[in-house]
């Protein structure tokens, strides 16, 4: 199988990686880090800073999916965040979360459809975050990528479905990686969280025409309850959490 | 819309100041701007200068902040272009969440207003436009929980108006058009969403709300 992975380095995205070459595929990674020693002749690791609009860079990044592709699998998985007040958290960071979480993943997805680099038969998987049905005060700028990509997910599914390709929404609860230790209040308890491997396991074995996958019992029923009241849920999250990750920079 | 949010604002006794990529010269006539600034939102450097112009006009107080300015185009995903895309996304996205975090300050005990769209769940036949909208709503919403009782928030999701946004956006005319609510009855509800002290931090100002809100002017017109 050939897959096409964005920020293979670490937390979800080093999962999936692993999960993928165990299993004998063959992956092109996107990432900003250097391509870690250890990693075996079956990826090919194209080095490139997603939040950049560095021409050349992009250009290659072009070249290089042409010449990869079709891919069978699609993980568009590459996202960062800042966490604390909205204000307090400097512009340039909120910037590089939009351009990262959201610019990125729209224009890697139209090069890819209109080089015809997504496969038959094959899968279009977007992470997004559960924060698309809970809301996320404290990540106002994470929050608004997150949702950009779940709408610009639904509204791609009957056209790539024509294409055979199925497009999948994948909202993840708080994992048990750097990501979540970097942004979590300092007192949230690392136990409660999904360990990523488990999350890698789901995306890796899901049929092709689930659209969302919600990991972990406490997941679906976060999603269900943001569907039921989406304020309260919001108000919710504003009191557990907002409260205590406002201290953190400010 | 924009024009006529800002009629509506001026009417209700408002000094309202106006932004836009147009000269000065090729404003309508019948525009009600105290002030007006041209700047292209797609670039950050003239977003800033808007945010410091507004700063500077108002003293640093702003009672209302209405982020309207907005456009996408009607096509599928394969006959985008990068630059389309950024330009979409910065707008749309990337403009209001500067504007917000460099307004901040003059709003405090003020309210600030995100004009989203119906199709921030799901457009398949504008996916760029659709996302940029889908984004903000989800920005509005966080932002509205994080600045409650110092700012009021609200993101008000317009269904189709007959601007002439739909044209540009590249969609052909048909049955549908005549369904198109008119800007100012849009602007009417729209404004009294934000105004009002009560009411859910996202909504959609949809056929029913313009027509109700319509019907109680009408009334309250009749009755004086
Ligand atoms: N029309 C609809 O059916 C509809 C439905 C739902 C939501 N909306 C939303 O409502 C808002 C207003 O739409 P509309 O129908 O009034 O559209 P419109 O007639 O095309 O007006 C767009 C406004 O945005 C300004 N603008 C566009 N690009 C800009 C840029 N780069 N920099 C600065 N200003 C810019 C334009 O001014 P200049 O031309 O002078 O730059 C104009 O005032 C938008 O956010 C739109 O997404 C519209």
């Amino acid at each position: 199988m050939r897959v096409l992975l964005t920020g293979g380095s670490s937390g979800l995205g080093a999962a999936l990686l692993n999960a993928c070459v165990a299993r004998g595929d063959r992956v092109t990674v996107i990432d900003t880090a250097r391509c870690p020693d250890a990693v075996p002749p079956s990826v090919h690791w194209l080095r490139h800073d997603l939040g950049s609009a560095d021409m050349a860079g992009w250009d290659a990044i072009e070249t290089a999916l042409a010449g990869q592709g079709p891919f069978d699998l699609t993980i568009l998985n590459a996202g960062i965040s800042a966490t604390g007040r909205f204000e307090c958290i400097p512009l340039a960071q909120h910037q590089q979360i939009s351009r990262v979480n959201l610019h990125a993943p729209l224009r890697l997805c139209m090069l890819l459809q209109q080089r015809r680099a997504f496969a038959r038969a094959g899968r279009l998987v977007f992470v997004a975050s559960l924060s698309c049905y809970t809301g996320y005060p404290g990540a106002a700028s994470y929050a608004a990528s997150k949702d950009g990509l779940a709408t610009f997910a639904r509204s791609l599914r009957a056209a790539l479905r024509r294409d055979g390709v199925g497009v999948q929404l994948l909202c993840p609860g708080p994992m048990d990686t750097p990501h979540a230790s970097r942004h979590a209040p300092r007192d949230a308890k690392p136990g409660r969280r999904i360990a990523p491997d488990r999350v890698a396991r789901l995306v890796l074995g899901a049929s092709r025409r689930r659209f969302l996958l919600l990991p972990g019992p406490g997941a679906r029923l976060a999603a269900i309850l943001g569907r039921i009241a989406p304020q309260a849920m919001t108000r919710i999250m504003g009191r557990v959490l907002f409260d205590k990750l406002k201290g953190r920079l400010s | 819309m924009g024009l006529s949010l800002a009629q509506e604002m001026a009417a209700r006794g408002y000094r309202v100041l106006g932004t836009g990529r147009r000269a000065p010269a090729d404003l309508p006539p019948d525009h009600p701007l105290d002030t007006y600034l041209q700047a292209d939102l797609s670039r950050p450097d003239e977003v800033a200068a808007v945010a410091d112009w507004a700063l500077a006009q108002t003293g640093g107080r702003i009672d209302v902040a209405v982020l309207n300015a907005g456009l996408g185009y009607y096509r599928p995903l394969t006959a985008e272009s990068a630059t389309d895309i950024a330009q979409v996304l910065r707008v749309n996205l990337d403009a209001p969440l500067q504007l917000a975090h460099a307004l901040r300050p003059a709003l405090a005990g003020g309210a600030l207003g995100l004009v989203g769209s119906v199709a921030h769940r799901s457009a398949a036949g504008m996916p760029v436009y659709a996302a940029s909208k889908g984004a903000l709503d989800g920005f509005g919403r966080a932002l509205a929980e994080e600045w409650r009782g110092d700012v009021r928030v609200r993101v008000l999701h317009p269904g189709p108006v007959a601007t002439g946004m739909s044209e540009r956006a590249g969609r052909p005319r048909n049955l549908m058009d005549s369904l198109f609510l008119s800007p100012r009855a849009v602007a009417i509800a729209l404004l009294d969403a934000l105004l009002a002290r009560r009411g859910p931090d996202r909504q959609v100002i949809s056929f029913l709300r313009v027509g109700r809100g319509l019907l109680i002017r009408g009334l309250t017109a009749g009755g004086r």
